[in-house]
């Protein structure tokens, strides 16, 4: 096989690699959605088939019973609500100005925007959690929504897609009588709705998955986030039942992580354009 | 005059019409960053600066702190467990960084042929992993990788091969661990390297190919050294994120066996849960300098080869 037909049409083994590869990536998310729906001890007992007679909801009925995750579904819809309406407002209305208007200090806060992008989200860690003590905040909705609320990196990016919309536009809108504010709602927002979307499916993303601020600054059963549910679901459920064994933590395990990642796997493949374009323009954060 | 005087909203209505779009289009830009600046300095800068002074000192969390100078600092930089939390951190940048970088060209590469069928399907299936939360997906990996009853061993038993500790033994639990690592990462870094690819101009490999250059060749000459920006620019991330890793142990080994996944990030950790508050900010600080030369160094030895 000469080597431009090889260009046209990949070979054989280019398929198998990729095929192999697509089975090992699906394969760990594919067998918990499955799994959780076999009886507990047949996960253990033979977790590689899957016998369709013996399907059955006990694993899920049983979590529900054991792990707070309707709790945790609640604060995670809570703190998507407040801090996502927050970055999506307020990070594009602040990177308006950083993109659109000379005004005094600009250049310093743009430069703190850019330093913090580069450091460690850990550093901040330490000092965030005795400020949400001294606030009285540990354990609070506040603690989860309003540190990172407006994300620099949203600030960073928005402005970049804001300086791409034409001045003409603006000055068009102000001629017409358009006030400053007016001129960014009807404007600049409309025009700027791609950049938006992938802004959204990056911070719902970001926030769903977010787990390492709120173990710290809020893992009470009545605050804990739908991850900090998750990642102290092993112990709940043997602590719940005393003396339960390991399938039905197992068992009750798969049904969790499933019930968390559906939503995210649906929101996926229904704006994976959207997703692909937000994760791009996400890794500049660095 | 007099009726601006006698009708007052019209008099407070009139300067506004007269001076007022030019004088609120100078305001406005304050108003419109101020929610930002606040929240941004409240829970940002304040708390950046409030880690420096805290490195210095011995504070516990509870009542007053003394000023102790650099003893935190030197404290960590002759602590033997501080070096293994690096020496972890290290081997698992070895174990994932190389893998990925040569994975992600590999696919990328063929992900960037128009012709390849099936792409579609490949692109969102790779990105999957990276869209799932880590927890869920770490706690799948606790169940799959469990020794006695785990998916992966009975796989493996299927063809003979006996029954290993991956989460439980010192040397296996640093390859599981990148092993999930680079399950969750990879596709992301597909999808950057396909950015990179998108740039370069198809007319080279033409031009390779009537010169008959192999793909293999095409592969070392042209696309590697065309995508180093790129690359280096995954290398910085991926190096960043590594030595950051804490979600990964916290879920799927706590930090064990015998400290043998206790990242530098999850060595971090422990000083908090310590409340050893003074140790741990200067630990932050050390770990920023230490990921900040790392991204620095990548940055140049990828320059150099210019």
């Amino acid at each position: 096989m000469a080597d431009t037909e090889a260009r046209t049409r990949p070979r054989i083994g280019s398929h198998l690699f990729l095929m192999l590869l697509l089975a090992a990536f699906l394969f760990p998310v594919a067998w918990a959605l499955l799994s959780a729906f076999k009886p507990a001890d047949e996960i253990i007992r033979s977790p590689l088939t899957f016998d369709p007679t013996q399907f059955t909801f006990d694993n899920y009925t049983a979590m529900f019973q054991d792990v707070p995750i309707g709790q945790g579904f609640l604060n995670t819809a809570v703190v998507l609500l407040f801090k996502g309406a927050a970055t999506m407002f307020l990070a594009p209305l602040a990177a308006f100005a950083f993109a659109k208007y000379q005004w005094i200090g600009k250049n310093l806060v743009f430069g703190a925007v850019l330093i913090t992008l580069m450091l460690p989200t850990i550093v901040l860690i330490i000092p965030l959690l005795l400020e949400m003590k001294e606030l009285g905040w540990v354990n609070t909705y506040q603690a989860l929504i309003l540190p990172g609320a407006v994300d620099a990196f949203a600030i960073f990016w928005m402005r970049q897609v804001i300086s791409a919309v034409p001045d003409e536009l603006l000055d068009a809108a102000r001629v017409d009588g358009c006030g400053e504010f007016a001129i960014f709602w009807r404007v600049v927002v409309p025009v700027i709705r791609p950049g938006l979307a992938g802004l959204g499916v990056l911070t719902v993303m970001n926030i769903y998955n977010d787990f390492v601020w709120p173990v710290v600054a809020a893992s009470t059963e009545r605050m804990a986030t739908l991850q900090v549910v998750l990642s102290t679901l092993a112990q709940n459920i043997t602590g719940n039942r005393i003396g339960a064994d390991y399938a039905t933590v197992t068992g009750e395990l798969l049904a969790a992580s499933s019930v968390a990642l559906i939503p995210l796997l649906v929101l996926f493949i229904l704006l994976q354009r959207h997703f692909i374009n937000g994760i791009l323009a996400g890794s500049v954060k660095g | 005059m007099t009726a601006a005087v006698a009708t007052a909203p019209a008099t407070r209505r009139a300067p506004r019409a007269g001076r007022g779009p030019r004088m609120r289009r100078r305001l406005a830009p304050y108003v419109f960053v101020l929610p930002f600046v606040a929240v941004f300095v409240a829970f940002s800068v304040y708390p950046l600066f409030f880690t420096a002074r805290l490195s210095f000192t011995d504070w516990r969390g509870t009542g007053a702190a003394t000023w102790v100078g650099w003893d935190n600092y030197t404290y960590l930089l002759t602590n033997p467990a501080f070096w293994s939390s690096l020496g972890n951190s290290a081997v698992l940048w070895l174990l994932i960084v190389p893998v990925q970088m040569v994975l992600g060209v590999l696919v990328a590469v063929l992900l960037n042929n128009a012709k390849l069928r099936l792409r579609g399907l490949y692109r969102v299936a790779f990105i999957v992993p990276f869209v799932t939360p880590l927890v869920a997906v770490a706690q799948i990996w606790v169940v799959l990788f469990d020794q006695r009853y785990g998916a992966v061993n009975a796989f493996l038993g299927l063809f003979g091969l006996p029954d290993t500790g991956w989460l439980t033994t010192s040397a296996w639990a640093k390859p599981t661990l990148a092993l999930l690592f680079l399950w969750k990462t990879t596709g992301f870094i597909v999808i950057i390297l396909l950015s990179g690819l998108q740039s370069i101009n198809a007319s080279i490999y033409e031009a390779a190919d009537l010169d008959g250059a192999s793909k293999t060749r095409q592969l070392w000459s042209i696309t590697v050294p065309l995508l180093r920006r790129t690359l280096g620019f995954a290398v910085v991330l991926q190096t960043l994120a590594v030595f950051q890793m804490f979600a990964e142990p916290f879920v799927v080994t706590q930090g064990g066996p015998y400290n043998s996944t206790t990242t530098a990030g999850y060595y971090l950790y422990n000083h908090i849960t310590r409340a050893d508050l003074g140790t741990g900010a200067a630990n932050s600080f050390l770990l920023v300098v230490l990921v900040m030369a790392l991204s620095l160094l990548f940055v140049r030895l990828l320059r150099a080869k210019d």
